[in-house]
């Protein structure tokens, strides 16, 4: 008699883990709501630092949330926040390079010139505000630009160290992980960020 | 030897105290920049949120369905057979779809004869047939052969 072997191997072979029960996703779902609840506008003010313009700055921070989303929802909460920054950068340093290169173009090109970088002054802006400022609000706005500038001057790089250890409150490894360069290179480029920082803003400040 | 010793301890620790008072400044001030988002950029910082979420939900139910390693070709497999078998039937329409050129053209004809009703030209057509009838008739009577 012909012996028949039992069949071992699964018929389906899932690509990735089947999908978690109802009440899981949703409660995954909450979770993610929940973090970026808490990160939005903090990540918001880090990409105007960078970008100056608000809309571009939304746009990056909401393609950081869908992206991360869609493709990292899954992972432990813990490793959100990196991912997180670590999509939120690449996102920032693709749009000036793209505005880099628009740039670029547009000095060749005759007729007016495009500001991308929002460098040329508004001239609404130079209009003195005839509603009285509070003194200390008005104080705290200007040293929060002359900072904003500074950074704006920093490499990336260091720009980067210093925002998500000293804004957001990243340690080194995760700091490390949202840059994806080593713990020496993190520490590195926070350092020099801080001395650059209190040379270009000085003592008074 | 111990002075100079001294006074660079002493200036390293300016300094770290200067970069302490950096940081925590910089610090303050971004938070409170932070707090001071208006809120009509808070209200889209909020839709932007939902629609990433809700983005990143359908997608994800789509790209589940997609990685389904078994319904995609049996799905295939079935639609090829449902399309063989009617090819090889013919479409349930078919006659139906000649019976019903067939009775279009009856249909047509019928308006077109319902048309020309109570116009001369039929009347004079049919008084034509009348006269030929009964000429038929007589000469099917005195005809030798028949």
């Amino acid at each position: 008699m012909p012996r028949f072997d039992t069949l071992n191997t699964a018929w389906m072979v899932w690509d990735d883990p089947a999908p978690a029960p109802q009440g899981a996703v949703l409660e995954q779902t909450r979770e993610l709501d929940k973090f970026l609840a808490e990160i939005e506008r903090r990540a918001f003010r880090m990409a105007q630092v960078a970008l100056r313009d608000p809309d571009d700055s939304l746009d990056v921070v909401q393609d950081a949330m869908l992206k991360l989303a869609r493709s990292y929802s899954t992972r432990p909460s813990a490793e959100w926040r990196p991912l997180f920054y670590r999509i939120l950068e690449n996102g920032i340093r693709d749009l000036q390079r793209r505005r880099s290169v628009r740039k670029r173009f547009m000095t060749w090109l005759p007729g007016p010139k495009e500001d991308p970088d929002n460098e040329a002054q508004d001239p609404i802006d130079s209009v003195a505000d005839t509603a009285p400022a509070a003194p200390d609000r008005l104080m705290q706005d200007q040293a929060m630009q002359k900072l904003e500038s500074s950074l704006r001057e920093l490499p990336a790089r260091q720009r980067e160290a210093f925002m998500l250890r000293n804004f957001e409150g990243l340690d080194v490894a995760a700091t490390a992980t949202a840059m994806g360069c080593s713990e020496g290179s993190v520490k590195t480029h926070y350092s020099r960020a801080v001395h650059t920082l209190r040379e270009q803003l000085g003592e008074v400040w | 030897m111990s002075t100079r010793t001294d006074e660079t301890q002493m200036n390293d620790q300016t300094l770290e105290h200067r970069h302490l008072a950096l940081e925590e400044r910089s610090r303050a001030l971004f938070h409170a920049s932070v707090d001071n988002v208006d809120m009509a950029m808070r209200s889209r910082l909020t839709q932007a949120r939902h629609a990433a979420l809700e983005a990143a939900g359908r997608s994800g139910r789509r790209s589940w369905l997609m990685r389904m390693p078994v319904l995609a070709p049996a799905a295939g497999v079935t639609a090829a057979a449902v399309l063989g078998v009617a090819l090889w039937f013919g479409t349930p329409f078919g006659h139906n779809a000649v019976k019903s050129a067939d009775q279009s053209n009856f249909e047509d004809l019928d308006i077109v004869a319902a048309s020309d009703e109570g116009t001369g030209d039929t009347m004079e057509m049919l008084q034509d047939d009348i006269d030929f009838y009964d000429w038929a008739d007589k000469t099917a009577g005195s005809d030798p052969a028949a």
